[in-house]
């Protein structure tokens, strides 16, 4: 009996440990909480890092000036996070804690198309806007939810600017060989590329896919190299584009470009290649040397301001998922200033109605909650220097096209 | 044909590389029955090890190969005789758990001491390569597998000769009998546990050059570990050895396919997993103790 | 007391009569939480319910027949991906997905099970993970599951959402029942002798292979039960999420943490192993797994037969000494 009971007690205390846990006390009253879930441990741990530190540094900047006008009143800024071990399950667990615990103002999303989808669809029954910087999937997009709004450029978007700025060149190209990871994003990135290349006139040799978490793409490098093409070009994340670029070395195939969805435009690139990584091409969001110029005061008007001061901050450059994330932060910085009230359905028809240019690009959303109106940019690897060359108005360098061959660099 | 041949070579360079990987795995659990679903990890922080000597002291990771093994025997070696030795004979389940729980840990760790940054290491020759037959072979990976044959012959050698080799395989046999012929059983687990951990971390310093380092970088390593064990047979170097080869072959072959089904597409490098996956369940059926192993008692 | 839980039915191979009243005593309960109108304290017992029911289905073969199975997420996912595939056709009703989850599970796990619960100990649980691996992977390369795109499903109201939450009690209930119902009946001794001996069971007259099977397809049903409840709950299901490795590994630890082998150590694990995860999460955000790993060594280490067993122990710290003493070499 006594026995029953010291179980009956310890197993009652967790439960009450649970329900306690999980209840905890309401944010303060002036100041506007964001709730985020993202990846801080396992296999996406190092862009929900970068992620964090896009959405801290504009909070610190914001709340350095006093906080967000709403209205008459200017609230300071918080932000709660909690981590979703990279996995998908969980983030809509965490938004929903966050919603109902610890009753958050708004959500900004997660990185990575998968838990993006979850939570769009969480919010979506909450009734509780979320922008999100970093899951690109048009399939998030395409279920017509209302509350779920995303400052980056689509996925199927990626690599076209590589292709175009491919076709500009002389000699024009003509074969194109592609390879994805098999994820969401990445399939969709080929996709997007494949159409976009043979609605112009390219003849794609090779379009094949590898298992996402691949030790070995050789068979895949084989397979290109035969299909001898002019533009290489794949679609997946930082650690497939090391080894498909690796790899394309080892086994010595010539191609005249060599463009990567993820990769080059993030500094790991650079450092675990080398002089191998010159000449690569990426497509991505934003880079340091693009020129825009803000419409509004308030943040850093341009790329190298924005650049410049978050390296002071964070002692590394930034990249295009610390300035999607921030300019996120933006999006609803600007919603609530002009909205005027923190009341969600006010804010997400300001968020709907948005258009303002940022140091990130334009920021305005079409009906489905997708930015399509702020164009990629294609940068590429000069001298071990990430530089934007590719659209003309936005370049700050001309590309250097053909690649030389391997033994002559 | 040119085609045919170079993902032959491919096969067998990938395969070196996995039975490298594998060997440990299948000592361990060959001998001492036990999963270390470490295994992975320990090839991560193998690799890690490897990265910090390039980084900190440039020095050349096939120098590092040795060190690594050293670090990790002495690591595996204290984990067995301090932790897993508590629970050995209970239920196999406990060790399994064990490990994974202390994967789990060190993962975690890793991530605190290195970071979530994807590292690599790129030493001047990486890349380099010759042309034989219209046949391209990389300079590094095909000294990954002459190493991977080198280390595999010393292991054997080492297992067959050495009088700590054989309480090994004594005990792998009947650990009662073993102890009655005086074998000190506490400390020949924990040399074997620790001989699998060195392995594995001298694998992962040669797989190093050739992939890049995160701390999750362990686990796709644990499953096809599982396969090239169960494919070429439990507990024995030549297993390892012959598992991997088969499994890089075959890997590197189906994934050239390319059919539609149906109407549903299906890419022979999409499904290179599934496909390895489907041979491991024929094995497993037709012929469980794999190539080089021996018939069920 | 003891005797009239005996009388009930309760004890010897259901593992300990306290520890299961206590849980159906827990169960009660849980079914009030809905009326406290907190959407994330749902959302967590949910989860808790739907760990429980998959503890159960793999503690059915692992902990009765002592077969491991490595792969049990398969079954989770196959009910997941019925649930999917029917709201993909317009069927979106719950009594439509649980049955039709059942008998895809069950036909999978006999097809399945024939052949490889002809191979023992780690061989058959390598088989398993083999076939948990093969089906995620082939779950992202079929455009008729939504490739690794995934399928969405349409939800109930805001409003009713609680209905899901109920849904995932029935089947949490109905595992524990039916585990408590099973281990008294005939399958349930079969199932201890193939543990204990299975050739001796054989000669016994008790054929193997038929009550594996059961046993196999049994637990496959009350796992894939979960997960069928779980995908329209969740509103979206993708290969990472259907076959996600959480949910391979949790369901054994939750087993061997409460007490394998019992009809209430699943669901008691589950309630202790989530809770903690739980408070885990909230109170150290950046290192939570890096304790779970932690306590996952020290359970391992200092509970190797699980926390029912402990309830039960007669002889207390000499004999709990004693056994683990037995376990070292």
């Amino acid at each position: 009996m006594l026995r029953a009971l010291r179980l009956l007690f310890a197993v009652t205390a967790s439960v009450a440990i649970v329900g306690g846990a999980a209840l905890s006390a309401d944010a303060a009253d002036q100041t506007i909480v964001f709730g985020s879930a993202v990846s801080l441990t396992g296999s996406l741990a190092k862009e929900g890092k970068l992620t964090q530190e896009g959405y801290d540094f504009w909070k610190d900047y914001v709340n350095a000036r006093g906080g967000i006008r709403v209205g008459k009143k200017t609230y300071k800024v918080d932000i709660k996070y909690y981590d979703d071990e990279s996995k998908p399950a969980n983030a809509a667990q965490l938004a929903e804690r966050l919603i109902d615990q610890d009753h958050v103002n708004f959500i900004l999303g997660p990185y990575g198309s998968g838990t993006a989808f979850t939570v769009a669809q969480l919010v979506e029954r909450k009734k509780i806007p979320m922008v999100e910087g970093n899951g690109a999937a048009e399939k998030i997009f395409n279920q017509g939810f209302r509350y779920s709004f995303a400052v980056l450029s689509p996925a199927r978007r990626y690599l076209e600017g590589v292709i175009d700025l491919a076709l500009h060149q002389k000699p024009r190209p003509q074969t194109l060989a592609i390879s994805a990871a098999s994820d969401a994003f990445s399939l969709e990135v080929q996709a997007g590329a494949v159409d976009y290349a043979q609605a112009h006139g390219l003849k794609v040799v090779y379009n094949n896919k590898y298992p996402e978490t691949a030790t070995d793409v050789s068979s895949v490098i084989s397979a290109i190299k035969a299909s001898n093409p002019d533009l290489i070009l794949n679609a997946g994340h930082l650690q497939d584009a090391l080894l498909v670029h690796k790899g394309l070395k080892e086994q010595n195939v010539q191609a005249k470009l060599y463009g990567y969805s993820v990769g080059p435009d993030t500094p790991d690139f650079t450092t675990a290649l080398g002089k191998d990584a010159n000449y690569v091409f990426g497509g991505a969001q934003w880079s340091e040397s693009v020129k825009y110029h803000a419409d509004r005061a308030g943040f850093y008007r341009t790329a190298p301001e924005y650049a410049k001061a978050f390296a002071a901050v964070y002692h590394h450059r930034p990249d295009y998922h610390n300035a999607e994330s921030t300019a996120t932060c933006l999006a609803f910085q600007y919603a609530i200033e002009n909205a005027g009230t923190l009341d969600p359905e006010k804010v997400r028809d300001a968020l709907s109605k948005l258009d303002v240019t940022t140091f990130y690009g334009l920021l305005k959303f079409d009906s489905r909650g997708l930015n399509v109106y702020k164009p990629m940019v294609t940068n590429q690897i000069q001298n071990g220097k990430l530089v934007t060359v590719w659209p003309a108005g936005l370049a700050a360098a001309k590309p250097q096209y053909p690649t030389p061959p391997w033994a002559q660099r | 044909m040119q085609l045919f041949f170079q993902d032959l070579v491919n096969g067998v360079l990938a395969g070196g590389i996995l039975a490298v990987a594998a060997l440990g795995f299948s000592l361990v659990w060959g001998i001492l029955n036990i999963i270390n679903l470490a295994h992975g990890t320990f090839i991560m922080l193998g690799a890690y090890i490897t990265w910090q000597l390039f980084t900190s002291f440039h020095l050349d990771p096939f120098l590092s190969v040795p060190i690594a093994f050293a670090i990790m025997y002495g690591f595996g070696y204290v984990l067995q005789r301090g932790l897993i030795n508590q629970v050995v004979r209970a239920p196999i389940l406990a060790t399994f758990l064990l490990t994974f729980g202390l994967s789990l840990l060190l993962v975690n760790l890793a991530l605190i001491v290195w970071t979530g940054d994807t590292r690599a290491v790129s030493p001047a020759y990486s890349g380099a390569n010759f042309t034989v037959a219209g046949v391209t072979v990389p300079w590094t990976k095909l000294a990954t597998l002459v190493a991977a044959l080198l280390i595999t012959a010393l292991m054997h050698v080492w297992l067959v000769r050495s009088k700590l080799g054989r309480a090994i395989r004594a005990m792998a046999m009947d650990v009662g009998a073993a102890q009655l012929a005086g074998v000190r059983v506490a400390h020949v687990y924990a040399v074997t546990f620790g001989l699998g951990a060195g392995l594995a971390g001298a694998a992962g310093a040669l797989l190093s050059l050739s992939y890049s380092l995160n701390p999750s970088m362990g686990e796709p390593f644990l499953i096809k570990s599982f396969v090239v064990c169960v494919l070429g047979g439990l507990g024995s170097v030549q297993g390892a050895l012959v598992g991997g080869l088969v499994y890089g072959i075959v890997e590197s072959f189906a994934s050239q396919l390319d059919v539609t089904v149906l109407g549903q597409h299906l890419s022979g490098s999409g499904l290179q997993d599934v496909i390895a996956l489907v041979v491991l369940l024929v094995v497993l059926v037709a012929r469980p103790t794999g190539i080089m192993g021996r018939a069920a008692a | 007391m003891n005797r009239l839980l005996r009388g009930l039915g309760l004890g010897g191979i259901t593992g300990s009569p306290q520890a299961f009243a206590v849980s159906l005593g827990i169960m009660a309960l849980l079914l009030a939480l809905p009326a406290l109108h907190n959407g994330y304290l749902e959302l967590t017992f949910r989860n808790i319910l739907m760990f429980a029911a998959m503890s159960y289905g793999w503690n059915l073969l692992g902990g009765y027949t002592g077969y491991v199975s490595f792969g049990n997420v398969v079954f989770f996912g196959i009910g997941a991906y019925c649930s999917a595939v029917l709201s993909a056709h317009h069927v979106d009703s719950l009594l439509a997905d649980v049955p039709v989850a059942l008998v895809c599970a069950a036909l999978f796990a006999i097809v399945v099970g024939v052949p490889i619960l002809r191979l023992r100990g780690h061989y058959f649980g390598i088989a398993t993970l083999g076939i948990a691996l093969a089906a995620a992977d082939l779950a992202n390369n079929l455009d008729v599951l939504g490739g690794s795109g995934g399928l969405a499903l349409k939800q109930v109201p805001q409003e009713q959402f609680s209905l899901y939450y109920y849904a995932m009690w029935a089947v949490a209930l109905a595992c524990m029942l039916g585990t408590f119902a099973i281990a008294r009946s005939k399958l349930g001794y079969a199932f201890v002798a193939i543990r204990e001996n299975e050739d001796a069971a054989q000669v016994l007259g008790v054929w193997p292979t038929r009550y594996k099977v059961t046993a196999y397809a049994l637990g496959a049903m009350m796992t894939a039960a979960a997960g069928a409840v779980y995908a329209p709950a969740n509103g979206f299901v993708d290969p990472s999420i259907a076959f996600a490795v959480d949910d391979n590994v949790f369901p054994i630890v939750m087993s061997i943490l409460g007490g394998m082998g019992t009809a209430a150590g699943p669901f008691i694990g589950a309630l202790l192993l989530a809770g903690l995860n739980e408070i885990l999460q909230s109170q150290f955000v950046k290192i939570h797994s890096l304790f779970f790993g932690a306590i996952i060594v020290l359970v391992v280490l200092f509970l190797p037969r699980g926390i029912v067993y402990l309830i039960g122990l007669r002889g207390g710290m000499r004999r709990y000494l004693a056994d683990r003493a037995a376990f070292r070499v």
